[in-house]
């Protein structure tokens, strides 16, 4: 019942409800297997342990901390996301459901649920990481609001970054490294931003406008709108 | 024939200009001033090829013309040639003034981006084994990575002030000694002579590589048997 509401193709079918529906469907397919969130999620606890064993909290002078800190979480979050969010595609690749997906639902439809997928593990991978992060290595953030924003519209970049270049090496060779070569040039300015918006938000200083968020927000709708332009020409290769 | 001598000739010139005809800049120690004449083209070039690229792989998503592809590589290949350039010359220029060959100024990390763009550009040509799918990849990733690059020209001068040199050395600038702009934009013009013989020898090598591609000697074949009946 539940699933026929869904998929249904007789009724109304938007690029909404095909796009959940695929959203659906992957995050189903996660619960049985955990393998994107196990990798995703032990390589980012794995450097957070290796991080904080390392530099504990109280090597870094209290004055460097805002900056230094949100480099090593950014670090942290984006590096971990690169290990784990070209699972989406890669599994329909290996599995062999590429060419069935691409019978059932339209390309932007199909971007859509994937890229919903992916902001789903990243959302979980925040939300883990960065209070462990904040506890582990006591890190003092004066500006909650605009760390929260940071961090949540940061994330959205990130997934939004990623996803059509999970498309692209799901049907290439080499994978796992191609998907960090060639995420991490078009990551860089959203990272570099994310970066600046945590240290601005952690001493408190200028933060009036948040800057930082908004050039976040702007990537990440221009990547969107992008993907949703030029996903169509990868996908029905 | 009379292309190469030419240029060969008008770039002799201009490097002779460089050091004889045309004065140190003030305000800069000793003559590194003159870095201006061989420089600034070439990361004009480098821009210039990266745009071309990227408008070659539009064209090549629309037409799905395998000779603008050609287009697209060669101005990626060559574009990442006058890059290494810039970014040698100018850490040159950076030891020389500023003390240090690297030190991330915003002009230094634009243009490390700006090479790992061209990296996983090839990166990615040579991991897709289907020609077809790798054009369109390829031209798919040229426009993204281009769309990105605002980003960069607005973001990383923010965060930190940079040391390059712009008004002292604008073209636009009154200021700027006549003989040096003279020679500045003849040389301008050489390295984009230059750049342009080098791409179309390059999409000429291109396209006699391509006929020797599987897909082109069958539909040669075909081609061929068609008009024998």
């Amino acid at each position: 019942m539940r699933r026929g509401r869904w998929i249904t193709r007789t009724g109304q079918s938007t690029y909404l409800n095909e796009a959940l529906a695929i959203w659906l469907r992957d995050l189903r397919g996660e619960f049985r297997t955990r393998y994107a969130v196990n990798a995703i999620l032990m390589f980012a606890v794995t450097t957070l342990i290796a991080v904080s064993f390392s530099i504990g909290s109280f090597r870094i002078a209290e004055a460097e901390k805002p900056f230094l800190y949100s480099v090593l979480l950014w670090i942290i979050l984006v590096f971990s996301a690169l290990s784990g969010l070209s699972r989406s595609f890669v599994k329909e690749e290996e599995a062999g459901t590429m060419d069935v997906l691409k019978l059932s639902a339209r390309p932007q439809a199909v971007f859509l649920g994937k890229l919903f997928f992916n902001l789903t593990l990243l959302g979980a991978l925040e939300i883990i990481i960065v209070p462990s992060f904040i506890l582990m290595m006591n890190y003092k953030i004066k500006h909650p609001g605009l760390f929260t924003a940071m961090i949540i519209t940061g994330g959205f970049g990130l997934g939004a970054g990623t996803s059509i270049v999970a498309a692209m090496i799901a049907q290439a060779s080499a994978r796992g490294a191609l998907f960090s070569v060639l995420s991490f040039p078009l990551l860089l300015p959203l990272m570099i931003t994310a970066i600046k918006g945590c240290e601005r938000a952690a001493d408190g200083m200028n933060t009036a406008g948040w800057p930082e968020v908004r050039i976040a927000v702007a990537y990440t709708v221009i990547m969107i709108i992008m993907s949703l332009f030029l996903f169509p020409l990868i996908w029905e290769e | 024939m009379i292309v190469k001598v030419l240029l060969t000739l008008w770039m002799t010139a201009m490097i002779v200009a460089a050091f004889l005809y045309a004065g140190a800049a003030a305000g800069f120690p000793g003559q590194t001033s003159r870095i201006l004449f061989f420089h600034v083209p070439q990361a004009w070039v480098a821009t210039l090829s990266f745009l071309l690229s990227m408008v070659a792989s539009c064209m090549y998503l629309a037409r799905r013309r395998v000779r603008v592809d050609y287009v697209a590589l060669s101005a990626a290949e060559l574009g990442l040639l006058f890059c290494i350039l810039a970014t040698a010359t100018g850490s040159i220029f950076a030891k020389a003034t500023w003390g240090s060959f690297w030190n991330w100024d915003p002009r230094q990390t634009s243009i490390v981006i700006l090479l790992m763009i061209y990296g996983a550009y090839f990166a990615l040509r040579s991991a897709v084994p289907d020609p077809e799918k790798r054009r369109v990849f390829a031209a798919v990733y040229s426009i993204l990575a281009f769309v990105t690059v605002p980003f960069l020209v607005f973001v990383v001068p923010r965060i930190t002030a940079s040391l390059h040199p712009e008004d002292t050395m604008n073209p636009a600038n009154p200021g700027m000694d006549p003989k040096t702009l003279k020679v500045f934009l003849g040389s301008l013009f050489a390295y984009t002579g230059l750049f342009v013989w080098m791409l179309r020898l390059k999409i000429r090598l291109l396209r006699l590589e391509g006929r020797q591609e599987p897909e082109f000697i069958i539909t040669e074949k075909l081609r061929q048997e068609g008009e024998k009946r």
